[in-house]
């Protein structure tokens, strides 16, 4: 993150500002608490918090409002921290996903429980306790029942398929909240008034899955990409002008860089930066009379009359 | 002099006026303009103004009323008692700008300060003696920054009226000496009898004058310091004895406007530096394997969490 100027270093908080649905909180059904716990991100294959419900029922992620200068006023106390963490509702298949592939990968029916298991997290048995995990599976994987015993084995298939259905209902979502996806749209904020027939459906469909893609792995996004037929786009990093080194080669020197693309009118013009106090004061120089610094840079030609 | 409209709520501005008398309807009139409180860290700011018809002139030098300064707070009293009993042929306005108003002023994004504060009150008087019927005719002023330039901003704005813009115009011209101590009078009282909105419980009101360099002012501005609140509205905040007793005494608070140059401004703004273009490339490959959150959570400012 960015660094913050001169900030004492941010103590422990003792509370937080939580936004969470009531199912979240509710421990009446249920005698233990709802608990913060660290599961691995799908997307990142690093930590991250989640929540799961009184009697792991429900899983939540959560998610922080983040940005400088906010602090929160709470009853009679400040709190530096102006943070707002968001718990909602999750669907645990997506935690559950990775433990099952990665053991798809021997191909054999498996008891799931022997599946989901991580050493660095191990909270993450308890996701199996969520009401819709045992009962969901059948959508990621193929099912084997032996007496009273399931056994389960990944299925690519299935899973596109159930990840499609999820890009389309995020597709219908989107459209009921108004959200512009369009690639012209920087701003959250902004909503263009001809919303509807702005947005054509593949602006949809990508921005979808581009926030699915925030709770699967890269491969498996990909894999999507191409499951809804959607091309891929060329990375902006690829756009970039070629590095300027070249080998020294026999064939004749050609332009190694084209400027013209440049010129198109996605070049973003950079808004003027604030000058210092020292660039402002130097900037109100009278500069009357006073040669340009270019001119002491041309060649000497009055010393070669001499 | 009745402060009641400006207690009610001293957080705001507030006009306070005479009656105009019906001589300076129809006779060509004189005013003159002054300010009180200008300097002080406490207590608010008051513009006054006073007019009469250019007749009646000598009557008002008979009244001996001379610059507010040169006198003690109760012949400033009588004084205005003496304006008051002439109310045939004087009037008077006031403008308070608290202090809340003073320091919200100076202290906004786009900087208000205290000289066009001024500028835009005493403007405001003289037109709202205008919108009153006065036939003004002449207007002294005691100067605000460089003499000319105001006399030049205000003759423009008030074609048709000579404006003189002195310094020292409250010893030189009685209408402004008059309108001295109008203001003068107005602020002592609305810092005597203040009235704090703030839940403070008996309140020391032994803070002297108000003024930066009063040691009394100075242990009561200690005295009352919130180390996260810093001052009552009673403060200018916009003071810089205010300010540095914050700075120094209290937590520091950022505002996102905060003057930041340099490298850290630079960091903030997640800017790359220039040496980073000229290391091997490993350095770009690596940018290229952290996930980059999709612009839903970006755009919101949302972002996952490891731990709390």
């Amino acid at each position: 993150m960015a660094a913050k100027k001169k900030r004492a270093p941010s103590a422990e908080n003792d509370s937080w500002v939580v936004i969470a649905a009531d199912s979240a909180t509710d421990t009446q059904k249920h005698d233990s608490d709802p608990a913060f716990v660290r599961l691995r991100n799908p997307s990142t294959d690093a930590a991250s918090l989640f929540m799961l419900g009184s009697g792991d029922v429900q899983l939540y992620e959560v998610k922080a409002f983040e940005e400088d200068f906010h602090s929160w006023f709470v009853g009679q106390t400040v709190q530096r921290d102006g943070r707002l963490l968001f718990v909602t509702a999750m669907d645990p298949l997506f935690l559950i996903l990775p433990y099952l592939i990665k053991s798809g990968k021997e191909g054999k029916f498996q008891p799931v429980d022997q599946v989901v298991m991580d050493e660095e997290f191990p909270a993450c048995s308890r996701l199996l306790s969520c009401t819709r995990s045992l009962a969901s599976l059948h959508h990621i994987a193929d099912e084997k029942e032996v007496g009273k015993l399931k056994f389960h084995r990944y299925s690519g298939e299935k899973t596109m398929s159930w990840l499609k259905k999820k890009v389309e209902r995020t597709v219908a979502a989107l459209k009921k909240r108004h959200i512009s996806v369009g690639e012209g749209v920087k701003s959250s904020t902004y909503v263009r008034v001809k919303s509807e027939s702005d947005h054509n459906e593949e602006d949809y469909l990508r921005y979808a899955h581009g926030l699915i893609s925030e709770y699967i792995s890269e491969d498996l996004s990909k894999a999507l990409l191409k499951h809804l037929q959607l091309p891929e786009l060329t990375s902006p990093k690829e756009t970039e002008p070629p590095s300027k080194k070249r080998k020294l080669s026999d064939k004749p020197v050609e332009a190694g860089e084209d400027y013209t693309k440049f010129n198109s009118s996605d070049f973003i013009r950079k808004p003027p930066k604030k000058m210092t106090t020292a660039q402002k004061s130097l900037a109100k120089v009278d500069k009357t009379g006073m040669k340009p610094m270019s001119s002491f840079f041309s060649p000497k030609a009055k010393a070669g009359k001499q | 002099m009745d402060l009641s409209p400006f207690e009610s709520d001293n957080s705001v501005s507030c006009r306070l006026a005479s009656q105009v008398p019906d001589v300076c309807r129809t006779e060509d009139c004189c005013l003159g303009i002054d300010e009180a409180g200008r300097g002080p860290v406490l207590g608010p700011m008051v513009y006054g103004i006073c007019f009469c018809p250019v007749s009646k002139k000598e009557e008002l030098k008979g009244l001996k009323v001379a610059d507010s300064k040169t006198l003690t707070e109760e012949e400033r009293d009588n004084l205005f008692e003496k304006l008051d009993e002439a109310k045939s042929y004087v009037g008077w306005a006031l403008h308070i700008l608290s202090p809340n108003t003073i320091s919200t002023s100076m202290l906004q994004r786009t900087k208000y300060n205290l000289n066009a504060l001024s500028h835009d009150s005493a403007i405001g008087l003289v037109q709202y003696a205008l919108d009153s019927g006065v036939q003004l005719k002449e207007v002294f002023v005691d100067t605000v920054g460089p003499a000319e330039k105001y006399e030049e901003k205000l003759s423009k704005l008030f074609p048709g009226i000579e404006v003189t813009v002195r310094p020292k115009a409250d010893s030189l011209f009685p209408i402004v000496s008059a309108a001295s101590i109008c203001a003068k009078v107005a602020r002592d009282r609305a810092v005597k009898g203040w009235n704090f909105a703030e839940d403070l419980g008996e309140v020391d009101a032994d803070y002297g004058s108000g003024y930066p360099n009063d040691p009394k002012t100075k242990a009561w501005l200690l005295k009352y310091l919130d180390p996260v609140f810093g001052y009552p509205q009673f403060v200018r905040f916009s003071w810089s004895t205010a300010k540095t007793l914050m700075d120094s005494k209290g937590p520091t608070v950022h505002w996102d406007d905060d003057e930041e140059d340099g490298e850290k401004a630079a960091q903030r703004l997640n800017n790359k530096s220039m040496l980073s273009y000229f290391g091997a490339s490993a350095g770009g490959n690596a940018e290229n394997l952290t996930h980059q959150t999709h612009r839903f959570f970006t755009e919101r400012r949302l972002r996952s969490l490891d731990s709390l």
